[in-house]
């Protein structure tokens, strides 16, 4: 990092360096994330704003910290005591913590959840709240939460027998489904991913032994209330299913 | 009950090395049973924890570093003799008035803490403090307009209101009343000697000097929130959230699931409501509101940034008797509405 040679810097130096450098590296990452458009992978882009104002803060922090350090006379004798104001030395230990998050941002590629994530299986529940655009919207324009809604708005799965269906999810399987059985499944998301949850709609579709579980998919076809994994609810008899890139916004918000 | 004074040094340094050793390995544990339970390998396994990891810590920090800076104008620009001054002197006053400071001082629960920590070297008073801490992240208007939209005006968004000022109020004067602050707090939250607040590199300009604290404050804070952080997302990672939604219809086991819920999701309190729509088509009214009034006051992260304010003991007391009153209002209003 930095170099010097000056026999004054001592270990509270150093300390006040990486403080500075973690404050001002908060800020670069957080701003990474906003271009590189990252962030939704990990929030709801309502929220963004957040990001942002976060962003700017650490900056300005990291700069009044490099500031203060830039500005501190190098005497031997001004040996100024690396304390935070309550008497309680900012330690290697905490700086280390603090860091965590941007060793982890910095070595782990950033992905959103995928199939690997689902654990303990999918919700054919609606979440969140019922928008009633959901069942006035076209069928082909409905994704995988407003059909789910729409689903549970009705006590009859044949109701919806021969509805097109054109919808973009992941492929998800448990280990008992039949081998032309999957689901197109979505995670949801309100808030962060702490409170995503997997929806999914069950497909059928013949040549579905080709799609390896996590696969982005769009799922062309149409309804047909029948038996999926010893539940009766609408399924998709799938009449075309095209291996697509994973969406620019991975998840679906409520 | 008592609060008893924690004979032990605050920071020792060999518990710090021990907790910080048991993370390590309960992670480890954690990454080996996800591997061999589903297959997936390690890789796949850290890159979810990750994204969990980074997703909860993006979404708090900028409210902990907003805290922050909140903090360093206090430090500043409010004496303590203002505090002393102004404050009610009888514990319920004090409690009822800390249940409510957030109406006028809008902060959630990442931000409270570092607030309340600061307000509490100025001098203020302990129930006051604690109702603050308890009550402040949903007693603003922020999540008041957010608990609105979600549920409308009806009995969640008053029964959030209503537990959550009873429970803030009798938790703040229990402790206010049973704890002597130096028993209650670390040491470096009630030094209120000035001569012993030393910023890292003092700066002459006092806007200047209200960052520097700042900057300083969220590296205190912030190392709790990382650790609250990391435990929240292996907690996810480790229990699949729908085997424990599938778990809770009963009057009683509904409220204790969804509060061990809350407590694990350590969702921030401004959108938690949007998350409990989620619950309500399989879960008790009861649970829906110990969901919402627990969660604010105590989770996973927060539980931890606690403990950079309070004595181990008074940690215990904060997390346990909020949840033993959600839980017991949580079981009153199932059993008043008959399910």
């Amino acid at each position: 990092m930095q170099k010097f040679e000056n026999k004054l810097f001592t270990d509270s130096d150093a300390r006040i360096w990486t403080k500075t450098t973690i404050l001002l590296g908060m800020g670069i990452y957080l701003t990474v994330l906003i271009l590189s458009g990252n962030l939704i992978n990990y929030i709801n882009i309502r929220f963004a704003w957040l990001v942002y104002v976060g962003a700017g803060l650490f900056f300005v922090l990291g700069l009044v910290s490099l500031y203060a350090v830039m500005t501190q006379p190098k005497k031997a004798d001004t040996s100024y005591h690396f304390q935070s104001e309550n008497g309680n030395a900012i330690t290697w230990g905490i700086l280390a913590i603090v860091a965590i998050p941007l060793i982890l941002a910095a070595i782990i590629p950033s992905r959103p959840l995928g199939a690997e994530a689902v654990s303990g299986g999918i919700s054919l529940k609606s979440v969140g709240i019922d928008s009633a655009t959901a069942f006035t919207r076209n069928p082909l324009d409905r994704n995988i939460l407003d059909w789910i809604r729409t689903f549970a708005n009705s006590n009859t799965p044949a109701e919806f027998n021969n509805q097109p269906v054109d919808v973009i999810g992941f492929v998800y399987r448990e280990p008992n489904f039949l081998p032309e059985e999957f689901m197109v499944a979505r995670f949801t998301m309100s808030c962060c991913v702490a409170d995503a949850s997997a929806i999914g709609l069950p497909v059928t579709f013949d040549g579905s032994s080709d799609l390896t579980d996590g696969v982005w998919v769009r799922v062309q076809g149409e309804l047909k209330a029948d038996d999926f994994d010893e539940t009766f609810v609408p399924v998709i008899v799938a009449t075309s299913i095209d291996v697509v890139e994973q969406p620019e916004q991975p998840y679906l918000y409520p | 009950m008592q609060l008893q004074a924690n004979p032990s040094r605050p920071t020792s340094a060999p518990f710090k090395v021990m907790g910080y050793g048991l993370i390590a390995l309960f992670i480890i544990a954690i990454i080996c049973y996800q591997t061999i339970r589903s297959g997936v390998d390690v890789s796949t396994t850290i890159n979810i924890f990750t994204t969990r990891f980074l997703s909860i810590f993006i979404e708090a920090v900028p409210f902990l570093v907003l805290g922050s800076i909140v903090s360093g104008l206090i430090e500043i620009y409010v004496k303590s003799e203002d505090i002393l001054r102004w404050m009610p002197k009888n514990p319920l006053g004090a409690a009822i008035g800390g249940t409510f400071f957030g109406l006028v001082f809008p902060v959630c629960e990442c931000g409270v803490v570092p607030v309340a920590r600061r307000l509490f070297t100025k001098g203020l008073p302990i129930p006051m403090g604690i109702s603050f801490l308890l009550a402040a992240p949903f007693m603003n208007p922020i999540v008041f307009a957010s608990t609105y939209i979600a549920f409308g005006f009806g009995p969640v968004l008053i029964g959030r209101f209503v537990i959550t000022a009873i429970v803030a109020i009798v938790v703040g004067i229990i402790i206010g009343v049973f704890g002597k602050p130096e028993e209650v707090l670390r040491a470096q939250s009630m030094n209120t000697l000035d001569n012993l607040c030393q910023p890292t590199v003092p700066l002459n300009n006092k806007f200047l000097r209200v960052l520097q604290l700042a900057g300083d404050e969220f590296f205190e804070m912030g190392r709790f929130l990382v650790l609250g952080c990391i435990l929240a997302s292996a907690m996810q990672t480790l229990i699949p959230q729908n085997s424990l939604l599938a778990l809770g219809t009963g009057q009683i086991t509904s409220v204790i699931f969804l509060q061990i819920v809350a407590f694990i999701l350590s969702v921030c309190s401004t959108v938690d409501s949007f998350l409990a729509l989620s619950f309500v088509n399989t879960f008790t009214t009861g649970s829906i509101i110990s969901f919402l009034s627990f969660g604010p006051m105590v989770d996973i992260k927060s539980t931890l940034m606690f403990s950079g304010v309070f004595k181990r003991k008074t940690v215990f007391y904060l997390v346990i008797l909020p949840f033993a009153m959600n839980l017991l209002a949580g079981v009153v209003i199932n059993v008043l509405m008959g399910y």
